[in-house]
């Protein structure tokens, strides 16, 4: 037997290693897979498989490289890797060497729900101010949710117990799978004729895919521009979506929803109880206050004693009169005492003086004319000339020839002008 | 929403209000008699509301938006 024939298992581990690392296609392989037989050892290698319904790869991810992972793998994760294909020699198994790994899916969503959270963020659908707020006693709740499953359940139990006279209305909806946010919007849209308080919007818990039409732009944009108040129920206390920071009111759960939508009857029933009594209580302080007023008004002692205001009224009438009457007498004691002074006054007495004065007067007023008379002097030889009726006292406008008129105390002469001449 | 009956919600927030004025006492007598009257019209009427109206039957939207009774298949 020629035995140069036989290679050693050696030899051909390394011959197909040769061929795997030189094959372009194999250094460079993008893997997308779910992951198993998860393994983390002390060093920082991960050490798992990759496969799908079929088939499977070992995987290897170096320290280095699992470092700049930004999610914790874990078995049954789907995830997208990136490595070069090579064969162990210890093992002969070929298996891939993993440089960068992302989680499958779930990644491009969490991106996508950061993206559409700062874009609705920016424009303000979160804003406190466009919160509307939540009535406190809804008479009709709407309920966008499936029609089966243990949300609906949940809240319409919860609603029952707390607030059965509550009208509670079921919009069915899809709630998970590509047609579910438009059925969603459409529901929200539909609910707005129906004349409800609140609308509860949501669904039950479920995977980041199966909550994902909550996270969907238009079912944003359909409960911010909704005119009734929402309350958003979506998933577990855990799961926070788009719709959660839209809605006007977030609950953590369907359950929760229903506690914030409606109040609790007993409760109701003991604050309208408590309302009343204090409506007693208030409307009974008012009356006794007014009855004790009334009280101390009746027995006030000008309303027990009403003859008293009369005295008083009387005592101050004759007060009055007095004064008046003092008044008057002053007055007329004045008048008295005038009279009596005038008649007592020197010339009322002697009324004669007053003739003798004005007789007197007389006589020396007759001496004075006396004296003055003009035809007096006339007497004592002086005369007095007139021209044309006027007397002439200068030679001033006399010529010859002029007719004068001489008066003497007996008589008149007259005369004619010889002459003129100055002194 | 302008209603053609009072809110409920109403109805108790004026309560609420009617009560305050009269524990505050700033009232006359006449007014505050007014006030009770109508303070215990509302109380009565909040109380009817919740005693009278018997358990409300849920309704479903169907696709035509119809309303229809809603019951959950019990299932467990």
């Amino acid at each position: 037997m020629n035995n140069d024939k036989y290679l050693t298992v050696t030899a051909l581990t390394r011959y197909l290693k040769y061929k795997f690392d030189n094959d372009d296609h194999l250094k460079n392989v993008y893997l997308k897979g779910e992951i198993s037989n998860f393994k983390s050892h002390t060093t920082g290698h991960l050490y798992f498989s990759l496969k799908d319904e079929t088939s499977k790869i070992n995987a290897i991810m170096f320290s280095a490289n699992a470092k700049k992972l930004v999610f914790t793998p874990t078995d049954g994760m789907k995830v997208l890797i990136h490595g070069r294909i090579t064969i162990y020699e210890a093992t002969g198994n070929y298996q891939i060497y993993v440089d960068e790994m992302l989680e499958d899916g779930i990644g491009n969503l969490y991106i996508a729900f950061e993206q559409l959270k700062e874009k609705l963020s920016k424009e303000g659908l979160f804003d406190s101010k466009h919160k509307k707020a939540i009535p406190k006693f809804p008479e009709r709740v709407g309920v966008v949710t499936a029609s089966t499953g243990a949300a609906i359940k949940d809240i319409l139990s919860t609603i029952k117990r707390r607030f059965p006279i509550c009208e509670v209305i079921l919009f069915p909806s899809l709630v998970q799978g590509e047609n579910a946010a438009p059925d969603i919007v459409n529901k929200i849209k539909m609910a707005e004729n129906y004349d409800l308080d609140v609308l509860i919007v949501g669904r039950g818990g479920g995977s980041i895919e199966d909550l994902w039409p909550f996270n969907e732009e238009i079912v944003a944009r359909a409960i911010f521009d909704c005119n009734i108040p929402i309350i958003s129920a979506v998933g577990h206390e855990i799961d926070y979506t788009i719709a959660d920071f839209v809605a006007d009111l977030r609950a953590p759960t369907p359950t929760g929803a229903a506690e914030l939508a409606v109040p609790n009857l007993l409760d109701l029933k003991k604050h309208i109880e408590q309302l009343r009594i204090r409506l007693n209580e208030g409307i009974l302080k008012i009356v006794n206050y007014q009855k004790l007023f009334l009280d101390s008004l009746k027995n006030s002692f000008v309303i027990k004693n009403p003859l008293i205001m009369y005295d008083n009224k009387k005592q101050k009438l004759d007060s009055i009169i007095e004064k008046i009457n003092n008044l008057l007498k002053i007055k007329l004691d004045k008048n008295i005492d005038k009279l009596s002074f005038i008649k007592n006054s020197y010339i009322l007495k002697n009324p004669e003086i007053i003739y003798k004065q004005k007789k007197e007067m007389i006589v020396n007023i007759i001496e004075k004319l006396e004296l003055i008379n003009p035809l007096k002097v006339l007497k004592r030889g002086y005369s007095v000339i007139y021209k044309d009726n006027k007397i002439i006292s200068s030679i001033k406008n006399l010529s010859k020839g002029d007719n004068l008129q001489i008066k003497l105390s007996d008589g008149i002469i007259k005369t004619k002008i010889e002459g003129v001449e100055n002194i | 929403m302008a209603e053609k009956k009072q809110k409920f919600e109403d109805k108790i927030t004026e309560l609420e209000s009617i009560i305050n004025e009269l524990e505050n006492g700033n009232t006359t007598l006449e007014d505050s008699i007014e006030k009770y009257t109508k303070a215990m019209k509302l109380v009565k009427e909040c109380d009817e509301q919740l005693k009278n109206v018997e358990e409300q039957v849920n309704k479903i939207v169907l696709e035509n938006g119809k309303l229809e009774d809603f019951k959950l298949e019990d299932n467990n």
